[in-house]
């Protein structure tokens, strides 16, 4: 079966912010359609090959049904936090804008 | 006399609680807080200073100057017509602008309150989060201060250079604070949501039943009200979720919002109000001015900066908005409720810091053409021209091609688009523990403009290292903090020192606060033994020494 491209900006908007070392992205989905096709395709797989060459992980995604919304939590990924970590995003906040021009294939 | 029946106002017969949260970190906009006094009667106002972050940031400043250490931006606020507004309008505030020394915070806005006349402002500042001097002794019982998250890293007593450690106090000292007359609540590190969780407990009466009945200043606050337990856990959690969602001011009034209406202006942003219920729900909306409050802007905030959303920890209940409902009023309006609590676990958070090395950054602009094999062969003359230097750790980021974004989903978004960016900023974050090597890398920096590719330019001053501090989260056993936590007013504080040192009366005219600035290193020696008794902080010792 041929598959289709969706980017999640058509799909969900997003927030992210740091814990420790660890970042928490929300993502949001626009209705209960985009909901269901989010939830298919956004796997802890698929957040370890996106995060490659920053973290080995582990993820973690965690499902709010009531709201349309998976809370992505991504381990280690800070170089050890937001006061030691040598990027310029130093505390991930550009994260969730990061994975909205991402695409999943459904 | 306008506070006296604000009081019974609020604790008999309103309906709903007024919380504004007109700040989210130090450092933000500080007309916020006046413009949202200004404009609305509130009950309280609220303001976070402390991201985690911010504890390092303060730890650092406090070491090199004593009379440091806490949010400074408070007493801009307060001088520019904040302090007025706050007794006008009868309106309590509660913040952790307090940082790692909450006394002097205290002290400057007791000034602050006197510099206008209002001189019997109650001022209470709640310390005891300052774990930093027990570390040992409660290791010794068996604390053993691992990493909360990587159980694999050297435990925090490992480290040689400990700056902080605070615990994570919860709403019931904030509460009692209240409870006990005061205006103005200063803290150290309380947990966000709690400032809030605070003034609720104060506004439905169960700090005064706890204070009635003597009970433990901290946990376990659910007990405090006459209500089942289960039915308390659950309006603490809806109490605590209103707080999350207020406590990053503007973030959940359109500013960092990825679905902001393109006919909204944010230039003039409002800050949130919280309209807190005593069944547990809260209606969400905003100050006077820009920005939207809606469902969307809600969900964002309520998930920002939290992991499993069954199991959100604070020190006051264990939140579950799993079953979150969220509905939207209109007019920017957004009421949210059905979250449940359970009880709070035994042990607090812990927010410490170790120096671990020094850091420098550095930036140069790579112009085209090809400006992106240009930056990394600039990177990679650098790189060769540094090599001797064996102790650094060098990150170079291309900005232009993709910088912020992580290695696989930068190979993942270059698929789509091939077109070359007009220019690279190149910055490099540099980390060592040789802060001399560092300044060897900075010196190479500059001469890249004349020895490097063409057109490279944009460097700077050399930059100097800078102190880079670890954040360390633990956790410890709520009694050994719990038993160390005080209320006290600053008032009550000087009259004692007073008291106990008459001369200090008649040898000096100026007021106390005055002397701890001004005065001889015997009166200040006088003080600062009664202080430091008064509130087991070693570190008052040190300060005014």
């Amino acid at each position: 079966m041929k598959t289709k491209r969706v980017y999640l900006r058509e799909l969900a908007h997003a927030r992210s912010g740091d814990k420790g070392d660890l970042v928490n992205i929300a993502l949001i989905a626009h209705d209960e359609e985009a909901f269901e096709i989010l939830k298919q395709g956004i796997t802890t797989e698929i957040l370890k090959s996106w995060f490659e060459g920053w973290t080995e992980g582990p993820f973690e995604i965690y499902s709010i049904e009531s709201i349309h919304s998976l809370n992505c939590i991504i381990h280690n990924v800070l170089q050890g936090g937001g006061t030691t970590s040598r990027r310029l995003d130093a505390q991930g906040k550009a994260l969730g804008q990061a994975l909205l021009q991402a695409w999943i294939e459904v | 006399m306008v506070k006296k029946s604000k009081i019974e106002k609020v604790s008999t017969a309103t309906p709903s609680v007024l919380i504004g949260g007109a700040g989210g970190f130090w450092g933000d906009r500080t007309y916020a807080p006046v413009d949202m006094l200004t404009h609305n009667d509130l009950d309280y106002i609220t303001m976070d200073y402390l991201a985690e972050v911010t504890m390092s940031i303060m730890s650092k400043s406090y070491s090199s100057n004593p009379k440091l250490g806490w949010a400074t931006d408070l007493e801009r606020w307060l001088k520019k017509g904040g302090i007025s507004l706050l007794r006008e309008k009868g309106v309590r505030l509660v913040t952790n602008a307090g940082g790692v020394n909450p006394v002097s915070c205290a002290q400057m806005v007791l000034d602050v309150a006197c510099s206008i006349g209002w001189t019997n402002c109650q001022v209470a500042v709640v310390t005891g989060d300052n774990v930093l001097s027990i570390l040992h002794s409660s290791a010794k019982e068996g604390e053993q201060f691992q990493h909360m998250f990587d159980k694999s890293k050297e435990p925090l007593l490992h480290h040689d250079e400990i700056i902080a450690a605070n615990a994570y106090l919860g709403a019931g000292p904030i509460g009692r604070s209240i409870a006990k007359g005061a205006d103005i609540v200063i803290t150290g590190r309380v947990a966000d949501a709690s400032l809030i969780v605070g003034c609720m407990l104060h506004a439905s009466g169960w700090a005064q039943n706890a204070e009635n009945e003597s009970l433990p200043i901290c946990g376990p606050i659910h007990s405090w009200s006459e209500k089942e337990e289960q039915e308390s856990l659950d309006l603490l959690a809806g109490w605590s979720v209103a707080g999350h969602l207020i406590e990053c001011g503007a973030q959940v009034c359109g500013g960092n919002f990825t679905n902001l209406p393109a006919n909204v202006d944010i230039s003039d942003i409002s800050y949130p109000i919280a309209k807190i219920s005593f069944d547990g729900s809260s209606i969400i909306m905003k100050s006077k001015g820009g920005g939207i409050v809606n469902r969307a802007s809600v969900i964002e905030q309520l998930l920002y900066e939290i992991d499993d959303p069954s199991n959100y920890i604070t020190p006051d209940v264990i939140v579950d908005i799993s079953m979150i409902s969220i509905e939207e009023l209109g007019d920017n309006q957004v009421k949210v409720s059905s979250v449940s609590g359970r009880i709070p676990p035994e042990r607090l958070k812990i927010s410490s810091c170790y120096h671990d090395a020094y850091f420098i950054t550095s930036q140069l602009l790579v112009p085209g053409p090809e400006p992106l094999a240009k930056a990394q062969q600039t990177d990679k003359i650098l790189r060769k021209r540094v090599a001797h230097l064996k102790d650094i750790i060098i990150e170079t980021e291309f900005f232009g091609a993709g910088a912020s974004l992580p290695l696989g989903l930068r190979k993942l978004l270059d698929k789509t688009t091939n077109s070359n960016p007009r220019e690279i900023l190149v910055r490099w974050g540099v980390s060592s523990k040789n802060r001399q090597s560092l300044n060897v890398f900075a010196s190479e920096i500059a001469p890249l403009v004349l020895t490097g590719p063409a057109g490279v330019s944009g460097y700077s001053a050399r930059s100097k290292p800078r102190k880079q501090l670890a954040f360390f989260p633990t956790s410890i056993g709520r009694k050994h903090v719990e038993e160390q936590v005080e209320i006290t007013f600053i008032h009550t504080l000087r009259s004692e020192i007073e008291e106990r040192y008459p001369w200090l009366k008649r040898n000096v005219t100026t007021r106390i606060d005055n002397v701890m600035m001004n005065s001889d290193s015997r009166t200040k020696l006088a003080v600062a033994r009664v202080i430091r008794r008064r509130l087991h902080m070693p570190r008052i010792w040190k300060a005014v020494n």
